[in-house]
């Protein structure tokens, strides 16, 4: 009975890791869309020759001045940014929690900071990354 | 028609049957199960158990790291799978640590001394793992448009739409972007990926969604799925490479063309030294993992005292690999010296080992090792043929009796018969003569050779190729 009730709580804490990693990456996209429509946005605003413009907020739409706009996109863009990179690197923290649950190795380099664009463009030139 | 494609089909197989089969091919791993018991038939292995098991903890203790700049000595006679036991350590390594297997006469070249030699197995036995890391934009092409804006030299205008399973989005492009997307010869329903930090298109394939597009495809599409999920992606990618890759690298006086045509030549110490202090401060950055493979030293005793010396030496610095030897001396002279030693190694070398020995394989296990040799060598044997091997082998040796094998079959496929029978393998006995036979046969006829001074004495031949 006591076995019993270890595995269900083991199996509950895999499945709730596994799930919030899931969720995460769902998240990644939501939100990579979202920076997608931003920029296209923004991209439009630059090219449009109005001093004002539509903007939809939830079912409303409201006339707002185009620079106004531009800096709330700009803002948002910016926030968009932060939070998905955040969600990458707690994702990496994750992943490597529940292979340690799952009983399985962690993935080898997956902590490693990235090397600098100078010495990636380095490394590839001499040929060492194949 | 149809004759000529399976001419073709033919003429492939026959391409891949020529594969070599080498003396160790058939291991595959150590042979253990999870907690490090060695299975008694497994992976290629045979028998050696307690040498497996032992090899099994030196497996544990690289894996865990904790083991660097140690020796391992496998010693045993002729013919009791030394070298069968390190192929299995490195394959149970797996492809991710260095391992470098090279015969202890390896290092006597005149090209470069034998220290450099030395070195240069040492170095190539250790990795380091690093992370290229960059953004990429990756999705299928839904509609490129390249327009040229009225008159003579106008600035084009470009638009992109790129998908994935999950979103789409418009991009304007530039003249930049417009040269390198005409030059790639992107066109709607191609995957491609483009690297945010330098502007690099990479064509992956086409959308298996456009695969009926045309009747006739080029012999190079290739079909690849669309991309699932954002559009703008982080790639990661852990490469594992070795220091010696990097000196090479950084050898002013090669470049880098000296990885491929495979000579080398001597490394300056300064450059190690200044790869030592960069890889040290990548480290502390957190940038690169060592990994700290194995170095596998067939035949140690052909290495010699100073060779011994400088090992001691290497042993001791941090960043040291694991060191396998194997010999099949027992008490001899160290090379280089009128000393004598247990396995022609010197003392306070030895004590730094961990000493493995392999015994003689039993009657079974030959049999066992027979039978998986007649297997990878691709050869139907009968059982009463394998009993008489099995007898050759324990009468003569374990790799006498694998060399039959092989001309064995060649005499079986002769007279057209799908299985060996003793009666081919009586044949090649009488054919090809095992040491001891020849042997006999030179103390026989010895008076009719040449340069004969009546001795003929096997020792006495040893000591002169010392």
């Amino acid at each position: 009975m006591n076995d019993q009730a270890r595995t269900l709580k083991y199996l509950v804490s895999v499945e709730k890791l596994a799930e919030e990693i899931l969720c995460d990456k769902q998240e990644i996209v939501m939100l990579d869309k979202r920076r997608n429509h931003n920029r296209e946005a923004l991209r439009a605003l630059t090219k449009s020759s109005q001093c004002k413009c539509w903007v939809t907020i939830g079912s409303v739409i409201i006339k707002h001045d185009i620079v106004a706009t531009k800096f709330l996109l700009e803002a948002d863009q910016r926030q968009l940014n932060i939070d998905i990179n955040k969600l990458r690197s707690d994702l990496r923290i994750k992943v490597n929690n529940l292979r340690d649950l799952e009983m399985q190795p962690p993935v080898p380099g997956l902590m490693l900071v990235p090397m600098s664009s100078l010495e990636s463009d380095g490394l590839a030139k001499a040929g060492l990354f194949k | 028609m149809a004759s000529i494609a399976a001419a073709q089909v033919q003429e492939v197989r026959s391409i891949t049957r020529i594969e070599r089969i080498g003396a160790h091919s058939h291991i595959r791993g150590l042979g253990l199960d999870d907690s490090l018991e060695p299975r008694a038939v497994s992976q290629g292995m045979v028998g050696q158990k307690m040498a497996r098991k032992a090899a099994g903890v030196v497996l544990q203790m690289i894996r865990e790291g904790k083991i660097a700049g140690r020796a391992v000595l496998l010693a045993g006679q002729p013919g009791t799978g030394k070298t069968a036991i390190a192929m299995g350590l490195a394959q149970a390594l797996g492809p991710d640590t260095p391992f470098t297997s090279m015969a202890g006469s390896e290092i006597y070249s005149l090209e470069m001394s034998k220290t450099e030699a030395l070195t240069q197995a040492i170095r190539k036995s250790i990795g380091i793992r690093i992370k290229e890391e960059s953004e990429i934009i990756e999705g299928e092409v839904v509609e490129v448009v390249i327009e040229r804006a009225a008159g003579t030299g106008g600035a084009r205008v470009g638009r992109l739409t790129l998908k994935t399973t999950d979103m789409e989005t418009n991009y304007d492009m530039g003249t930049k972007m417009i040269d390198s997307l005409l030059k790639e010869k992107v066109q709607a329903g191609d995957v491609i990926t483009i690297d945010k930090a330098t502007g690099k298109i990479n064509k992956l394939g086409r959308s298996f969604a456009r695969a009926r597009d045309y009747d006739a495809t080029g012999q190079q599409a290739r079909f690849v799925q669309c991309p699932e999920g954002e559009l703008q992606k982080r790639k990661e990618v852990v490469h594992t490479v070795t220091l010696h890759e990097v000196d090479v690298i950084n050898s002013r006086t090669h470049g880098f063309l000296a990885l491929f045509s495979g000579d080398t030549g001597e490394i300056k110490s300064e450059i190690r030294e200044q790869i030592n202090s960069k890889v040290a401060e990548w480290r502390e950055e957190g940038k690169a993992e060592m990994i700290p493979g194995v170095l596998f030293v067939d035949e140690a005793h052909m290495l010699d005292i100073e060779c011994f010396s400088f090992l001691n030496r290497a042993l001791e610095s941090e960043t040291a690999p694991i060191v396998i030897m194997a010999t099949n001396r027992g008490i001899t002279r160290i090379r280089g010296t009128n000393y004598k030693s247990p396995h022609g190694i010197p003392l306070d070398l030895l004590d730094r080992m961990i000493i493995v020995p392999t015994s003689p394989y039993s009657h079974q296990e030959l049999k066992e090792i027979l039978n998986i040799r007649c297997e990878e060598e691709d050869c139907q044997m009968s059982a009463d043929a394998l009993t008489v091997l099995t007898r050759v082998a324990t009468e003569t040796s374990l790799r006498y009796a694998i060399q039959l094998i092989t001309t064995a079959s060649l005499v079986a496929k002769r007279r057209k018969a799908s299985e060996v029978s003793m009666e081919d393998v009586k044949k090649v006995y009488s054919l090809f003569l095992d040491e001891h036979r020849s042997e006999q046969f030179l103390k026989e006829y010895q008076d009719e050779f040449m340069f004969d001074d009546g001795a003929g004495d096997a020792p006495q031949l040893m000591e002169v190729t010392q």
